[in-house]
Parts: C-alpha cells; sequence; structure tokens
C-alpha cells in the first residue's frame, strides 16, 4: 500500500516523467484528476456555490494538516495557504521536487472552475515556498482586478485565461 | 524512518492512486506503471532501499508497520526463522475504495506489488505480494538462497 500519506510523492515522481515525455502529457494527467477531483468537490458546489467551496476546503484544511486561512465573502472564497503540506513533503523527499509542482493544484482546480461558471485566480507566490493564494470569484470583473496584484500566476493550461 | 507523518489522515489520496494507476495502464502500459513505482521504491524511499540492499529489512518493516497502524488497517506479522510474513487482514487502502463506492480491481494492489519487486531489487531478497481476498494479502520477504 502506498500510504495516503505518501501520494505526493509519489505523483511528483510521475509529473517528472510524463514532463520527460512532453509537457502535454503531464497537462493531460492533471485534466484526469481533474475529472476525479470533480466528483468530490462538484456536489459542494452545485449544492452552495462559494460556500460548498469554503466547506470543502474546510475538510481539506483538516484532513490534510493545512496551515491555512479562509475567507468567504459575497463575491469570492480565499484559500490562503500559510504552509502547504503537499510542498512541505514534495520538498522534504530524497527523490527531490519537481520543478513544476505546484502547477498542479491549478491544475486540476481551473477546470472544474470554468465548467461551473466561476473565475479562479491562483497565486503561487514563488515555487520554492509552500505557501500560495487561491481566489475564486463569481465576476469576471472583479477576477481581472484582483489579478493585477498576483505575484506568480498559475497557468497550468496553454488557454489558461479568466 | 525517513518519513513519519502525523496528525490528520485524508485517505481520498487513495481515490488518486486508483485513478492514475488506471490512467497510466490505459495511457502509457504497465511497463511505464513499473518504472514510477520503481522510482518511487528506489528513490523517495530511499532509505529502505538502501537498508534492504545491505541485507536489512527492518527499516521496510517499520514503514509498513507504521503506516497500516496509522490508517488503521487490520494487520499481522509473523517472523519466522527465514522470512518475514506481513499478513494484511483488512487494506485500508482498500477499505476506503469501498466506502466510497468505488470499483475495487486487482490492479489496484499493483501499487504494492509493484513498489515491493523494485524494493527486492539487487537486495539480497525476494519480497513476494500474494493476494489472499479483497483487501487480503501476504507480503512475504524471504532472504533468497
Amino acid at each position: 500500500m502506498l500510504p495516503s500519506d505518501h501520494y505526493v510523492r509519489f505523483y511528483n515522481e510521475l509529473f517528472k516523467m510524463l514532463e520527460e515525455i512532453d509537457h502535454v502529457e503531464l497537462q493531460k494527467y492533471w485534466m484526469e484528476i481533474s475529472r476525479l477531483q470533480e466528483t468530490i468537490i462538484g456536489p459542494y458546489i452545485e449544492r452552495a456555490g462559494l460556500r460548498g467551496m469554503y466547506e470543502y476546503w474546510d475538510r481539506i484544511r483538516i484532513e490534510e494538516n493545512c496551515d491555512a486561512e479562509l475567507t468567504l465573502t459575497e463575491d469570492y472564497f480565499e484559500f490562503k495557504m500559510n504552509k502547504c503540506p503537499s510542498l512541505t513533503k514534495a520538498m522534504d523527499n530524497d527523490a527531490g521536487v519537481f520543478e513544476y509542482y505546484c502547477d498542479h493544484c491549478a491544475g486540476w482546480i481551473e477546470p472544474i472552475m470554468k465548467k461551473y461558471g466561476y473565475y479562479c485566480v491562483y497565486d503561487i507566490i514563488s515555487r520554492d515556498e509552500p505557501r500560495c493564494v487561491e481566489r475564486i470569484y463569481r465576476d469576471r470583473e472583479k477576477a481581472v482586478e484582483y489579478l493585477k496584484g498576483v505575484k506568480l500566476l498559475a497557468k497550468p493550461y496553454d488557454d489558461s485565461r479568466l | 524512518m525517513r518519513y513519519r507523518e502525523t496528525g490528520n489522515v485524508h485517505k481520498d489520496f487513495h481515490l488518486a492512486t486508483n485513478t492514475t494507476i488506471k490512467y497510466i495502464l490505459t495511457e502509457y502500459g504497465m511497463s511505464f506503471l513499473r518504472e514510477v513505482f520503481r522510482r518511487t521504491a528506489q528513490r523517495v524511499y530511499r532509505v529502505i532501499y538502501e537498508a534492504l540492499k545491505s541485507g536489512d529489512p527492518q527499516p521496510w518493516l517499520e514503514h509498513m508497520s507504521y503506516f497500516f497502524e496509522r490508517e488503521g488497517g487490520i494487520f499481522e506479522v509473523h517472523q519466522r526463522k527465514d522470512s518475514i510474513v506481513f499478513e494484511v487482514k483488512e487494506c485500508p487502502a482498500v477499505k476506503h475504495l469501498i466506502q466510497r463506492g468505488v470499483p475495487y480491481s486487482v490492479d489496484f494492489c499493483l501499487q504494492t506489488s509493484l513498489l515491493n519487486e523494485a524494493w527486492a531489487k539487487d537486495s539480497p531478497f525476494d519480497i513476494c505480494t500474494v493476494l489472499t481476498g479483497v483487501g487480503r494479502c501476504y507480503q512475504i520477504i524471504r532472504r533468497r538462497e
């Protein structure tokens, strides 16, 4: 059994192998994970929109031992990760971290948000620090405005844009 | 032990492992799946692999016992004169899959057999994975003749 604690170190290796073939293969895998994740987060969004996202990520905050702050407003849901357990594990790893490790997160989130009509702005901040900010807006214009202050925008797909 | 996670456990990662195994088998085939588990076994779990190569199975056993215990698995360890048998009576990964309504396939257990296969490579041990039922197996580590 691959422990659930170690899945992230396993797919960190898979990311490297897929990238060795072609970046498109990595993107196709992110899409596959996105389809799985949609079966999990989708019902939360369908039931309660931004509040549903808050509920889903609050569960994740607890289960994955995240040091994170969640904010819900009329306009957006924000997940501010102060210490990401996923990147922390990928970095604390005898195999070494994949250079674009952080992009997988936006890689599964972005397609789901697009499908449900939301606008996701994912600020990686830095690829070497286990922290990031994800904001999901109802309104495109407000997302575009927020985008101006972002340090390192995740663009997991060639057609990633608001 | 090199990686000793504590705190809560997010068992839905087993769903992602299941999806990943299916996806790799469909898109890239068995040799690619074998290679990703080889890298995981020998690079991520380098300490376990190096210990096995030097003839010490204890880090393997400690790792197995710690994470099965942590995830609430039911298992027994039988230390015998010429082998160690790690008997899984209820695999927490398979149990979680079933609890979440995800169909189980024996391919899911390739994660176990391929990790064991890669750990045993270039070591003085064979590690056999014998499935005995859904969520049940023997993992037998035995010094080669």
